[in-house]
């Protein structure tokens, strides 16, 4: 009837919001990382990102762990049929293919197929061959020069050198430029000359010859070098109505793109699926299965693995699902670990956060292990320090694992001068020690709120929780700061210098602490990688002690294929892109 | 007739002039903008992305630009997707019209069938039956309803897709497509029937028990007019002329989408892309789809005011 | 009698004090029928039934406290917690009974809201003509074009940013939905009211020469009474869905206070849809009976009070 209309369509929309939002963080198991609420997390530097699915980023840890399909009989007549082919789902690619053209990660995540960049990174982080073959820094760490390999083409037969090379760096300067490559932040020398249309080409960007190109920084940065080696795009195809100041045009380009990876586009259903097709041109060995498809499909992906629509999926590591998924006996289940971690913001303008040994208390004091490890089944563990588990720089050495200590948290508070007062709740000063907590709706929120509501009542603290509907409207308040501690978790982490990129980029506003900035600018000065760990370890015991941010944890996910496929692995920073081509298909009949 | 049309039109304009403005405030005010959903940007970048989209300028400069232009027929970029907006709809407006007419064409004959039966058997064991499983229908969130058949007949089944709108990789056009997408549809659309059925069946079976109530009934049986005919000619006539009323609401649910069932299904329509696009505050999308239905809406409105005046001759505009 | 009992009333003084006589009858003597309606009985027993043992039920449960208890986390039903633990290890029954008091009191206030509103506006826009329905019409056509979602979300800032105490803010909200909500039904009243007022019977209480309040309440009213009653019974339903709705959106209670609707909700993935139906079968089902219930009561009701039944 009418009503249909109005209160229920406005209640359909909502319901549906409903599914939507909590299928998606259910999935992935943290709904409070960008990377999945609402979906718009941008391209990272290295081209491609969000790895597997529906997390951000996976590692595979290496073979250990890894669950073997029992039956391979029982595979769906429908996965058998398909012999050429392998499907994946994606949740929402919308046609946006250009690289650092795209807003939404699952963009990146199709792009991360057709084109690949200079530098690709191994599982650990460390940096490999990709289009170039080898490359060099200077002396003073500021100017990078790259070699390209011999024969190169795109995907249309043309030639990709160094002119394309610098043509990429340099749209990426442009005034108009509105994507969120960071390549724009490095200080190239003479780049803030071209953005401001004071030049018409950017000085610090040398062409030796076609396969070689140097560019030259204002300050030595040792993650530039990941960030400058991204993907190439062709200067004929995507240059040719370049004018600087105005990149407008790129958006009639998103739907045909030009690349050089080992796939090429050959159609795309808007909200359907994404088709590719073995790329002649590319460099490296031709794949071994000549067609891959991403199928559009949101939320529970059980049903598609189940019936063998889709040939792999990820999930959350509870145990539950692992069991589900050893039940069905045609899946090889691979446990990983994204290369990011949550965090509680805090907010260190207000007095009572200000001080070290509250900020503590309120660690010690927060039983973490029961909202990120027992109640999400084990998909998770706990974090203390600003890096993933999977990084080269991680370490446990020296760092304070703030096991839940109500007693110790009480005498810290008592310490720092909070009595406990009326009520039960802590005072100094006449003031309360209140805490006020935003989130944003999800299941882990509801499970947060509802753990730590107990755990800081027992310490004399009053919570105040607040939920936000979506991601959106959390930020916008943070934004504000009316809050004291907000529920966040980092975008996918490449250079361990990402982790602490909050710090310093004015995200995180009070924290200064000259040792930790003279620290910082030292671990992106060499690009030695034992020097790096020393003092990146540094950093991570000063950060652990200190809190500027309360640590919270880490997601455990796995991946779970049709074992009819061989040679499958995940990287943790390009999905599965890096491997996809050497990817094959066992012949099961 | 004519004059009242007129005035009408006029108010429509001047409704949906109203309307475009407060819908652009009530999104620009939405806490939250295309930008600072981003985590990967600093500050800096996201005030420097916020110069190049315009969204720093002020409230009435923004709205007046996007009028200005939509009265050109441009509605602008999808800030998320990079393509032009009418684009995005022709892409996925269609799927959703697809689902929508064919689920509410059967809603309604449905509707209709059991609640005149119902209403003639009024009390009976078939009446109750219906009531318990129309309200059962009702009362039961849509999402469950959807997981529960995809669980049977998707997954232990076999029988149906679980999802989406063709077969992944097919190639198939012409006929072999068209029974694809039927394949398909049949689990969203069953959905959908059933939980539209509810409140219409109910309204059809008040109306019926109503009119069979009414003296020319009595006098029609009395001439000794076959049941038949007493049914279908002069009551089902009159029970149906009040719901053609309800024709004019159907005209922007036709086009709206359902973010549920597209969600459960994975049906590439328009609804679940309103929704997405909403959490990342894709202005231009989000304009344009809601002014579109806000002009089916009126039309809507204006279709049910004269379907009155046909059904019911007495009613006065 | 060919003439209904409501249709007509008798003319003059006279025929007031009779009416007089006869209204107090009527009255009686439909709840008299209305008795008599075994299912429409036990409709509102269970209704009741409901509210009793929502309100006072907890108060019996040593689990009233809803402490979390992980060893506890989604066990099936067991001796000591006749319908298991939910996924904090809180006890099913306590907390359904609990989320009933929230969900009821929800639903049935902003049904009578939005019907008190609707139906007001629409006999008003229907009855008085001229502008008053021009007004009232077209300002219901504006809100028909509002997208409710970011009205939700800006009402949600606001009441955030206003300090309001998340435990009031799902009420505002609602009497805010109500208030965005009156157009479809102002829509149906006024258009049975059109219909309705060309009749023989209110041509005759003209030509009577009745006041327009009489004709209004006395006459017009009792013909309405069946459409508002279908009306607001099947609001129910969807009034104590949309509550669930607003707590997804952040605008209802705050964990861990539980509601049908978020009860279910929590419920809803794969996993628990299969493996455990005790989360969310008692919230379902209790939407469920009470849903058919209060329609169950309805339609007896709506067959009592209408005038047109010769019976």
């Amino acid at each position: 009837m009418k009503k249909r209309t109005t209160v229920s369509a406005s209640i359909s929309i909502l319901l549906a919001g409903t599914l939507l939002l909590s299928a998606c963080s259910d999935n992935s198991g943290n709904g409070n990382s960008a990377a999945n609420s609402g979906g718009a997390t941008g391209s990272t530097n290295t081209a491609v990102n969000a790895g597997a699915d529906n997390a951000g980023g996976a590692s595979t840890d290496g073979a250990a762990g890894a669950i073997q399909a029992a039956d391979l009989s029982k595979l769906p007549a429908a996965a058998k049929q398909r012999t050429d082919t392998i499907i994946v789902g994606l949740t929402d690619p919308s046609g946006a293919f250009t690289p650092y053209f795209q807003q939404s990660g699952y963009d990146g995540n199709v792009s991360s197929l057709l084109y690949t960049p200079l530098v690709l990174v191994n599982d650990k982080a460390e940096p490999i061959p990709g289009l170039a073959e080898k490359w060099e820094a200077s002396e003073d760490g500021r100017t990078y020069t790259f070699h390209l390999r011999q024969g190169l083409k795109f995907s249309d037969g043309s030639p990709l050198t160094a002119e394309d090379v610098a043509f990429t760096w340099t749209i990426l300067n442009d005034k108009s430029y509105d994507g969120d490559s960071q390549v724009n932040t490095l200080g190239i020398k003479g780049s803030d000359a071209y953005k401001e249309g004071k030049a018409a080409s950017i000085e610090g960007i040398k062409i030796a010859d076609p396969q070689t190109i140097s560019v030259t920084l204002e300050k030595a940065n040792a993650a530039a070098l990941t960030t400058l080696g991204g993907d190439v795009l062709s200067k004929a195809y995507y240059g040719k109505d370049y004018k600087q100041g105005d990149t407008g045009y790129m958006k009639s380009l998103s739907t045909t793109p030009v690349g050089t990876g080992p796939y090429k586009l050959v159609k795309f259903t808007p909200g359907q699926e994404v088709r590719f097709a073995a790329n002649e041109n590319y460099y490296g060995d031709k794949p071994k299965t000549p067609n891959f498809i991403y199928k559009t499909s949101e939320g529970d992906t059980w049903q598609y693995l189940e019936t063998g629509e889709v040939d792999y999926a990820s999930f959350s590591a509870t145990q539950e699902n692992i069991d589900k998924l050893k039940s069905l006996g045609f899946v090889n289940i691979v446990p990983y670990t994204p290369s990011t971690y949550g965090y509680l913001q805090v907010n260190l303008e207000h007095e009572a956060l200000k001080d070290k040994k509250v900020r503590q208390a309120l660690t010690y004091g927060l039983d973490r292990q029961s909202i990120y490890v027992d109640a999400a089944q084990g998909a998770g563990s706990i974090a203390n320090i600003p890096s993933s588990p999977i990084s080269w720089a991680y370490t446990e050495e020296g760092i304070n694992p703030y096991k839940y200590d109500l007693d110790k948290a009480k005498s810290l508070l008592d310490e720092a001068g909070w009595k406990e007062g009326a009520g039960g709740i802590r005072e100094k000063d006449g003031k309360k020690l209140t805490i006020h907590y935003l989130g944003s709706k999800s299941k882990n929120t509801d499970i947060f709120i509802a753990v730590a509501k107990e755990n800081y009542q027992a310490l004399g603290v009053e919570f105040q929780p607040e939920i936000f509907a979506d991601f959106n409207s959390l930020v916008s308040k943070v934004e504000g700061g009316d809050y004291d501690l907000v529920s966040f978790s980092t975008p996918m982490l490449t250079d361990p210098s990402d982790g602490l990129m909050q710090f310093v980029d004015g995200e995180v506003k009070g924290y200064s602490n000259p040792k930790f900035t003279e620290l910082y600018k030292k671990g992106l000065e060499t690009t030695d990688i034992e020097q790096r760990k020393a003092i990146y370890k540094e950093i991570y015991q000063l950060l652990n002690d200190e809190l500027p941010v309360i640590f919270t944890s880490y997601k455990k996910s796995v991946y779970a294929y049709n074992a009819r496929i061989e040679n499958l692995a995940v990287s943790p920073f390009y999905g599965l892109a890096a491997s996809l081509p050497q990817w094959s298909l066992k012949d099961v009949q | 007739m004519s004059t009242y049309l007129i005035r009408r039109l006029s108010y429509m304009i001047l409704i949906l002039l109203a309307a475009s403005f407060l819908i652009f405030s009530l999104y620009a005010l939405t806490p939250g903008d295309f930008i600072s959903g981003n985590i990967k940007l600093t500050p800096e970048r996201k005030a420097e992305l916020r110069e190049i989209y315009g969204l720093s300028k002020p409230l009435m400069e923004r709205y007046l630009t996007w009028m200005g232009n939509a009265l050109h027929g441009d509605f602008g970029y999808s800030l998320a997707q990079q393509k032009p907006v009418l684009t995005i709809f022709n892409e996925y407006i269609w799927n959703s019209f697809l689902l929508a007419v064919v689920s509410t064409f059967l809603t309604w004959f449905i509707a209709v069938v059991i609640g005149v039966i119902a209403a003639y058997k009024q009390y009976s064991w078939f009446d109750t039956i219906v009531m318990l499983v129309i309200f059962g229908a009702m009362s039961i969130p849509s999402f469950f309803i959807g997981l529960f058949l995809i669980k049977i007949f998707a997954v232990d089944f076999h029988w149906l897709p679980p999802g989406g709108m063709t077969t992944t990789g097919s190639n198939a056009t012409g006929w072999a497509y068209a029974l694809e997408v039927i394949r398909h549809m049949t689990l969203p659309v069953a959905v959908m029937t059933l939980l539209g059925l509810g409140s219409l069946t109910r309204y059809f079976r008040s109306n019926m028990i109503d009119v069979l109530k009414q003296d020319y009934i009595r006098t029609a049986r009395a001439k000794g007019l076959t049941e038949r005919k007493v049914l279908f000619t002069h009551a089902l006539r009159n029970a149906l002329l009040p719901a053609i009323t309800l024709v004019g609401f159907e005209l922007p649910a036709l086009f709206g989408g359902s973010l549920i069932i597209e969600s459960i299904f994975n049906w590439p329509g328009i609804g679940q892309l309103y929704m997405k696009s909403f959490g990342l505050r894709d202005y231009p999308l989000l304009m344009g789809f809601t002014m579109f239905l806000a002009v089916l809406t009126v039309i809507g409105t204006l279709l049910s005011d004269i379907l009155y005046r046909v059904a019911d001759p007495r009613v006065k505009l | 009698m060919s003439l209904a009992k409501g249709e007509l009333a008798g003319p003059g003084k006279a025929g007031a004090k009779a009416k007089a006589a006869a209204k107090s009858s009527l009255w009686s003597d439909s709840l008299r029928r209305l008795l008599k309606n075994k299912l429409a009985v036990f409709g509102f027993a269970v209704v009741v039934f409901m509210f009793a043992v929502c309100f006072l039920g907890p108060l019996f449960s040593p689990y009233a406290d809803n402490k979390i208890n992980m060893a506890l986390m989604n066990k099936a039903p067991s001796a000591k917690h006749w319908l298991g633990n939910d996924a904090l290890g809180r006890d099913v029954l306590t907390r359904v009974l609990q989320a009933g008091r929230i969900s009821l009191t929800v639903g049935l206030a902003s049904m009578v809201l939005s019907v008190l509103l609707g139906g007001l506006l629409g006999i008003i826009a229907g009855y008085y003509r001229g502008v008053a329905d021009q007004i009232i019409m077209r300002v219901a056509d504006l809100l028909l074009t509002i997208p409710s979602l970011p009205l939700l979300f800006i009402a949600g800032a606001l009441l955030s940013e206003w300090k309001v105490p998340p435990d009031y803010r799902m009420y505002i909200v609602m009497i805010m939905l109500a208030i965005v909500g009156w157009p479809g039904l102002a829509r149906m009243v006024r258009g049975q009211i059109l219909s309705l007022r060309e009749r023989e019977f209110m041509q005759a209480t003209t030509v009577l020469g009745l006041r327009s309040r009489r004709k209004l309440f006395n006459h017009l009213f009792p013909n309405l009474v069946p459409l508002l009653i279908v009306i607001a019974t099947l609001n129910i339903g969807g009034a104590i869905l949309s509550e669930s709705v607003l707590s997804f959106f952040g605008l209802g209670v705050t964990p861990p206070t539980p509601t049908w609707g978020n009860m279910i909700d929590a419920a809803n993935n794969m996993i628990d849809f299969e493996k455990r139906p005790w989360l969310w079968i008692p919230p379902g089902l209790s939407i469920f009976v009470t849903v058919v219930a209060i329609n169950i009561f309805g339609d007896g009701l709506r067959d009592v009070l209408d005038p047109k039944k010769g019976r």
